[in-house]
This record gives C-alpha cells, structure tokens and sequence, in this order.
C-alpha cells in the first residue's frame, strides 16, 4: 500500500529550524560519519528524507531523533550544507509537541511570541494566587515562621501542587511516546520480558548522558567539554528539584543553616550557575560548537529562563541570610514567578527530553533485541523449510 | 620498370617493437631482397632525427622508393609521406609496414614475430615497386553555402558565414524562423529569456545583405560535390507555387541543422497522456509560462504541481540515450511555477539529476533551496499516474517507487509535467538521402569522428549542426554551428581544394554501361553519361573504398594506388616463406 507523501509538511518543519532540510541530495556522508548511526537505527539520510517527504506517521513512530546527540559531524561534513544536525534537532522539537498531548508545545515552537505572552501570563497568575492566598496575610519583614510573608508549609503545598501538575502532563506525554515508538512504530512482536532485561538503561543514562560524552569523545575538542557541564547542569538541576519539592522547609529554616540540605543545595547550585552561563555564553558566540550555531527561541528562553531562576534564588538565600528580609521575600516571590511557568511549560518544551532521552536509549536497547530476536528466529524458519 | 632503389626503415618504437621482433635480423633478411637498396633501424623512425634520415638518404642514396616499417600508418603515414615530400620524392612512392599493432604488440613468441615482421616488411617492398607517382588534383571552391534549417544552428551558422563576407542561402521548411528555440520562455541555468537570444539572430538574419532567407522552402535536390555543388530550393508556399519555379543555386558547402522534434507522450500510456486534461507536456507548460499564467484545464491555480523526467528517453522501449536538456529545463520549471505560484507544491520525480554544464549545479541547489520535493525514481520502474478521489486535495496520484527512501509513495498532483525528449525529425531519412549522409539507429546524423570531427561528415562540403547530430543545449548548439562555418571559411579562404589522389577511374573502352556500380557506390560518386553509354567517377566524391572495382564485371575500374597488380604483389610477398636461421647470441 502506498503511503501518501505530503509536500506541504516542510513547511510546517521550518518553524521548528529545519530551514535547509531541502538542500539534501541524500548522498548519505552524515549517516556515514555519524558516530552513533547503527544498522537498526540508520541516520540522519533517513529522517532527513522523511522529512523532506512529509511521511509524518514515520517521523512520529521513530526513535532515531532521541539517538542523535548533536555532534554535528555530519553538519560539518555535508556537502550541501543541508545540516542534518539541526535538522534532526527541529525533528526532536517536532516530536515532543507531536508527544505533547495539549497542542501547547506545537504553539511554543511555531511562535515565540507565544511562549513569552504565556510565561508573562502564568508568572502574573502566580503572583496573584501568591496574594490572595499567602503573602497579603504575612508581614514582609519576616521570612518563615509564624506571620512569615512566604511561609514554608504552605510553599511546600504549592511546590508539591505544580509539581503534581508537571508529573501528570510528563507521564501523559512519556506514555504517547512509548505508544508511538513502541506500539506503532514497530513491526516485531516485542516480549514483555525485554521491558525487564534492559529497565536499568534509563536511570544509567538519565544519570550518565553516556552517550553524549561518546559523540563528543569522537571530536577533536577538549575531551568531556560540553559534556561535564552539562551533567553538572542536569544533576544540580534535579538535585536541586528534590530539595524545593521534599526538603523545602529546610531550606527555609533559620536563622542556623541546616547543613544536610544544604550542602546539596550549594553543590547544586555552583552545577547550575556554571552551567547556565556556559551555555548562553556558547549560544551567543556561536563559534565553539556546531551545535550552538543556530538557536531556536525555545532554547533561548530554556537557558535564559532557568538562569533568571538560578540567580533569584541565590539572590533570595543571600538576602536572607544576610538578615536583608524584605529583599529575601521580594527575591523569592519573583524566583516563584519564573519558577512556576518554568516548571509548567517542562512537558511541553525542550526540557522533556530529560526523560525522553534515557526513555529511548530504554526503548531502541528493546528494539534492537526485538528485531535480533525476530531475525534470528525469521532465519531458523528458513532453514527449516529449506 | 625502372630501377628501383628502396630505402627501408625499420622502427624500434623504443622498446615496443624491438623487445619482440627480432630487427637486426630482419634488417639482414631484408637487405637481401632484390631492389632493396638501402636498410636501416632506428629508435625512433618518427621523431625529428628519424624523418632527417629518410630525407638525408633520398638525396644521397638516390633512393626512388620508401618503406618504413613501424606503427599503423594510421598514425605516422602522413609523417613520412611529408618526409618524402620535403625530400622532393613523390609521396605515393612510399609504403608502410604495420610491425608494432599488427605484430609485436600482439605477439609473445619472438621467433614467429620476428618471421612474420619480415613477411609484412617483403610485402610492403614488393608492393611499392610497382607504385605510381600520383598528383593531387585542386578544384574550385565555390563560396556560396546552404545552410539548411532556420533555427538557432541555422541563424548562427549562416550569420557566421555572411559575416565573413559569403553569401548563404539560409532554407527554412515553415514560415519563420526560430525553431524550437522559438517555443521556449526562458534558458536554463541564467534563465535569460530565449525570445531575447532569438530576436537578436533573428534580426541580424533579415538585414544582412549576405542571408538569402528561403522560408515556406525546401532544398529538392543538391547534385555535385564539395566546392561544386548545385542545390535546388523550391519554395512551398500554396499561394505562389503556381507562378514560382524551382531555383538552382550553385553551392559550395552545405550545413545541415534541422533539428529535433519532442517525444509523443502519448505513447507511454500510464502517464494518461490525452486522456487525463492535467497531464502536458514540457512544451505545452512553455506556453503557458509564456501566455503568463500557469494553471489546470479548469482555469484553477495548481496547488500540487509534479514534474517527470526522461519521458521517452533513457527508456529500452522508447530511446535509451539522455535527451540531456530536460533536467536543466524542469529545474527552470521549478523557479518559474514558484514565482507564478508562489503557494504552489513542486515534486520533481526523476531517475538522475543530470547537471553537467557550466552554472547547472549551483542551478540545482537554488532549486533544492526553493523547498522543491526530488523524489527519485528506477529507470525501469515508472510512475503511475491516475485520478484521486474526490474527497483528496488534489485531482491526480502518481505512484512511485520512491528509490531514495524506499517506499512506494503516491504523490499529490493537479498539475503534471511529462519532461518530453528529444528524438529525431521524421524526415531526417529524407534529409539524409538529400545530402548523402548516414543515420544512426535513432535517426542522428552521423559525424565523421565522434570526437574529432564532431561537425563533419563523411561526405565532403556537408557540416551537421545542433540537435540533428544528438540532443543538446543551446550553448552547444551554437558552438557547433559556429565550428560548421569555421571549417567552410577554412576552406573557401584555400580558394582551391585539393582532391586525394586516391580514387577510382573508369576505363571508358571497356565500360559497357551496365550501371553496376552506380548502385553500389556508397557515396553517390559515379554518374552515367547517358549519351556516351558509359560510367564516370567524379572523383572528388571518390573515397577509393574500392566497392565498385570489385563489383565492375568488365574489370573496366582501376583503384589509383590500390591497383591489381598492386595487391597482387603485397599478397605474395606476405605469403611466400621467409628462411630465417635464428642468431645465437
């Protein structure tokens, strides 16, 4: 049965950055090049061609854009100057508004305006739920306690609440992932029992990023750069979201500091303010990595966002522990109103792929031996008839 | 016979020749032969030093007769006849022994070689006692030429020759000029507009006082040969050919451009071509580009727009040869529906992307830039096209196997573009006889040397131009007309042209007039004088392939320097046995 191309779909991709993607002539030198391209997982000549031909159900099915870590080898390589690299990035910011059940992430990509119009939006709504339910109560010289402006349990609620949210939208959108890459998308019979077997590539690369440190181990660049950062980056980040979501009226405990906590927060801290300057000092001088030539609004209001959140809350623990509360208090309410709609938009942004990159290291280690499996057992057939 | 003093020269060829044969001793055989006055080896009989000796030994030696044994006289017999030439020798004393191609090259033992290389060297001595001293003839070059097509060959030639000062006679079947350069809007790859190239020539063609235009004309006859034809032009026009009587032209030289004619896409019936109203061809876009606007049967804006290439050609039904023009042209197709149609979709399904001229690639990555769909196609697998449903968004389907991805596809379309190629004219068989030149299989006219004489032909005073000789663009259209009046200057500028002294005569006395030979000769050289009852070779058109003295049942015939006796002689010293004692060394 024929597929039906759809010519008008490039179109559509380009907002999502793959400008060049018509220059390709598929001579495949990516594919040839790229150092995670294997023979179940072949790209990027393949997406690259889907794409150009509009075969969306074949785009929305593969997992081959997770598997690309953005060395840009093959942008480098490319004699037409298509860039593969950026193309298979736009790919993965197709996939996660095409995962994302709202239609919200489609938006965010296609119009930046947007975005910004709703993270102006949310961060005034927290504002105003923050005054109708906490700090028009509180006194704003006082920090925690008893007639504190922000007080701690009632933080806790809120973070817990968002997080909630965030948890549910996440898992809605990680459930469509596996049921267009793992249902759909694949035309082997896949055991149960491979589920098991492989369970523990997700939590090896979600805390590792193995697999980028191996596409840039292939560059000649100063080894684990961009790598170590941003594992640094990932892990003070995700430290830093169990403190706020678990430990978080600890953290506001005074006026002694409570060093159990703390010294992840700190540690987590130092990994996010490097980070973040790190990476927008990439992004604004273009030069160092073929990764950061080209950046999308979203990756900038991911970067920048993140680093607004990062230095309000430093800004706030300073302040506090400074004994300047009023300022503290000042500090935090603008941290949560970067806070909220950051963690808000997580599902449906380039965030996701916090959990669909380990998710589909889980998901192509299930494939690989699925389709083994099935060649070895199609070949035996064979051989019997034979 | 007079004293024969032959001089023989046997080439080394560095080592091609003598690491096999043996030439010291075939030096010592072949100065035992009767007449032989003189035998030398050399290194290198062609070089400078090599071509001295021979002239050196012709004056000292007083040698009358010359045989070099080397290479294919193919490749140096000009050399040495030169050599005799400058030496005061008439240059058919001279004969040449093929040692190297027809001997040491193909031969491993040495002693056989060696044998043979002494058979083929006796051969050679023993034929040229018997040549003659033969002198060339000159006739005279008339200055007119025909140029036969009005397209841009045609204009280009004929404006090149007039330039010169010439007078042409310019024939053009229909009623004006352009041909199908005419039908076209813009050029690939600088997308100049081709009526712009046009009306320049065309221009030029009218006001030049040297351009005898004949439009509504045909040539009806050319008779004669090079430097002296006569050709007959009949005008065609059904309002004056009562009144108007052929006229003879005397001519000189011919260039024949007539050009091509598209492919009947019908033929390839999946394409539905006549049947489904959206399906045309690349032709009958041009003229809707150039009527300036691009639309469907139904007067609609064509959403989907699908071009396919090599219709007809690089096919084994139809015509395995590229039509060469057709994916430049498709790829200008794409730039020019985009800017009529900017919200127009293109898919360009092609088998290869054939962009080998000057400015093509670049032109193929602007179109790759203009977000155009390539989707390749096997040369033996064509797409399909048939009616959508009426609940799609577009009026046709293409199914392809779609090579890139590997997917059988279908491909949107309300409009579809058959990139029709080219082939040849239907009377280029008729031209052909006219002129007396060949045709190749497809219908081409054949040159003389594909690559050294890519406008020449095998008939003297005739010149092949554009896309009568294989497809082609304009660029080299032009260049090859440009070439075809390059070479007629060449020779009107002599005055005079010199005739080979190697033809056929016809013993008037014996000739019974049985016209055997007329029929036979393969380039129309042999008249009938009906009043005398005898044949006559004209023998400017001679080729001395020898077909008719083979053929005349009354030996009437002598082939000049390839007599009876001639042959007879080289047989025999090919075949008598050489004694050959091998040397020790």
């Amino acid at each position: 049965m024929a597929i039906r191309i759809n010519p008008k779909f490039i179109d559509d991709i380009d907002r999502f950055g793959a400008e060049d993607v018509q220059l390709c002539y598929q001579c495949g030198d990516c594919s040839a090049v790229c150092p995670h391209a294997d023979d179940t997982f072949k790209f990027p000549r393949k997406p690259m061609r889907r794409l150009q031909m509009g075969l969306e159900r074949k785009i929305e099915t593969s997992l081959e854009p997770w598997l690309c870590y953005y060395c840009g080898q093959c942008s480098d390589q490319c004699p037409r100057e298509a860039d593969p690299g950026e193309t298979m990035m736009s790919l993965r910011r197709w996939l996660i508004s095409r995962y994302d059940f709202t239609g919200i992430a489609r938006q965010f990509f296609k119009s930046r305006a947007t975005e910004i119009l709703a993270i102006i939006g949310i961060a005034l709504l927290t504002l105003i739920y923050l005054y109708y339910f906490s700090f028009s109560k509180g006194n704003i010289h006082i920090y925690d306690g008893k007639g504190a402006f922000l007080p701690s349990p009632f933080i806790h609620e809120f973070d817990l609440s968002v997080g909630l949210v965030l948890l549910v939208f996440l898992a809605i959108n990680a459930f469509r992932m596996w049921y267009f890459t793992m249902i759909k998308g694949i035309k082997v019979h896949v055991p149960w029992w491979l589920y098991i077997k492989h369970i523990l590539t997700f939590p090896w690369h979600f805390f590792t990023q193995k697999r980028y440190a191996e596409c840039e181990s292939k560059r000649n660049t100063k080894i684990f750069m961009p790598w170590i950062i941003h594992l640094g980056l990932m892990l003070g980040y995700v430290i830093m979201l169990v403190l706020v979501m678990v430990f978080i009226e600890d953290l506001q405990y005074g006026p002694e500091i409570k060093w159990q906590a703390h010294i992840f927060g700190y540690l987590a801290s130092i990994g996010l303010i490097i980070g973040t300057i790190y990476f927008i000092n990439l992004r604004l001088s273009k030069t160092a990595y073929v990764q950061f030539k080209k950046s999308h609004s979203t990756d900038w209001v991911f970067v920048v966002l993140l680093f607004f959140i990062v230095l309000t809350g430093v800004a706030q623990h300073i302040f506090h522990r400074t004994g300047l509360i009023e300022y503290a208090n000042i500090s935090y309410v603008i941290h949560l109103m970067c806070v909220v709609p950051w963690l808000l938009r997580m599902p449906v942004s380039k965030w996701a792929h916090l959990v669909y990159r380990p998710l589909a290291m889980y998901f192509a280690a299930i494939q690989r031996d699925a389709y083994k499996k099935h060649e070895v057992q199609s070949n035996s057939f064979s051989i019997s008839v034979k | 016979m007079e004293n024969c003093r032959i001089g023989v020269y046997i080439c080394m060829c560095g080592s091609n020749i003598a690491k096999i044969v043996d030439v010291e001793a075939v030096e010592k055989y072949i100065s035992t032969l009767p007449q032989v006055a003189l035998v030398r080896t050399y290194k290198y009989m062609c070089s400078n030093p090599g071509q001295e000796m021979i002239v050196q030994d012709i004056k000292e030696n007083k040698l009358n007769r010359v045989v070099v044994a080397a290479c294919s006289p193919n490749m140096h017999e000009r050399t040495f006849r030169a050599a005799l030439r400058k030496a005061g020798l008439n240059q058919y004393l001279f004969e040449m022994a093929n040692i190297r191609e027809q001997c040491s090259w193909v031969h491993d033992d040495s002693k056989e070689a060696t044998i043979k290389a002494m058979a083929l060297i006796r051969a050679a001595v023993m034929r040229v006692e018997l040549h003659e001293a033969l002198e060339s003839m000159f006739v005279d070059m008339c200055p007119n030429s025909l140029v036969i097509g009005g397209g841009i060959a045609g204009m280009t030639a004929a404006l090149e020759l007039a330039d010169a000062g010439y007078q042409v006679h310019l024939v053009e079947k229909s009623d004006k000029l352009g041909g199908n350069v005419a039908r076209v809007d813009l050029t690939a790859p600088y997308l100049y507009s081709a009526r712009d190239l046009l009306t320049e020539r065309i221009t030029r063609v009218m006001n030049n006082k040297f351009v005898h235009l004949h439009l509504n004309s045909k040539v009806t006859s050319l008779t004669g040969f090079i430097g002296n034809f006569t050709a007959t032009i009949n005008e065609q026009n059904s309002k004056i050919t009562k009144n108007h009587k052929p006229v003879e032209i005397p001519i000189g030289n011919v260039i024949v451009c007539t050009g091509y004619k598209e492919f009947d896409a019908s033929r390839i019936t999946h394409y539905g071509y006549g049947k489904l109203p959206n399906v045309i061809t690349s032709f009958e876009l041009e003229k809707m580009i150039r009527a300036g606007r691009i639309e469907t049967k139904e007067g609609k804006i064509p959403q989907y727009v699908a071009i396919i290439h090599c219709v007809g050609s690089r096919s084994m039904e139809f015509h395995s040869y590229c039509s060469r023009v057709c994916c430049m042209t498709a790829l200008k197709y794409t730039h020019e529906i985009k800017s009529a149609n900017p919200q127009s979709y293109i898919s360009d399904i092609y088998i290869d992307m054939h962009a080998f001229g000057k400015g093509h690639e670049d032109f193929y990555k602007h179109t790759s830039e203009a977000k155009t769909l390539f989707l390749m196609y096997e040369k033996n697998d064509r797409p399909v096209i048939r009616r959508a449903d009426p609940k799609d968004d577009c009026e046709m389907l293409i199914e392809v196997n779609e090579k890139l991805s590997g997917e059988v596809i279908e491909i949107p379309a309300d409009l579809i573009v058959l990139m029709v190629g080219m082939e040849a004219r239907e009377d280029s068989g008729e031209v052909a006889r006219l002129v007396n030149i060949s045709q190749d299989k497809e219908g081409w006219f054949i040159e003389s040397h594909p690559k050294l004489e890519p406008v020449a032909t095998t008939t003297d005073g005739i010149f092949i131009a554009g896309t009568c000789v294989a497809p082609k663009d304009i660029p080299d259209t032009v260049a090859q007309a440009r070439a075809a009046a390059a070479r007629i200057l060449a020779k009107i500028s002599k005055g005079k042209i010199e005739v080979d002294a190697v033809y056929s005569e016809v013993n008037e006395e014996i000739c019974s007039g049985c016209r055997f030979c007329n029929k036979l000769c393969p380039f129309s050289a042999i008249e009938f004088n009906e009043k005398e009852g005898h044949s006559h070779i004209i023998s400017a058109l001679c080729k001395a392939c020898g077909v008719c003295v083979a053929s005349c049942p009354s030996s009437a015939i002598k082939g000049r320097h390839f007599t009876d006796m001639q042959i007879h002689a080289q047989i025999d010293g090919l075949l008598n046995p050489v004694q050959y004692i091998e040397q020790k060394v």
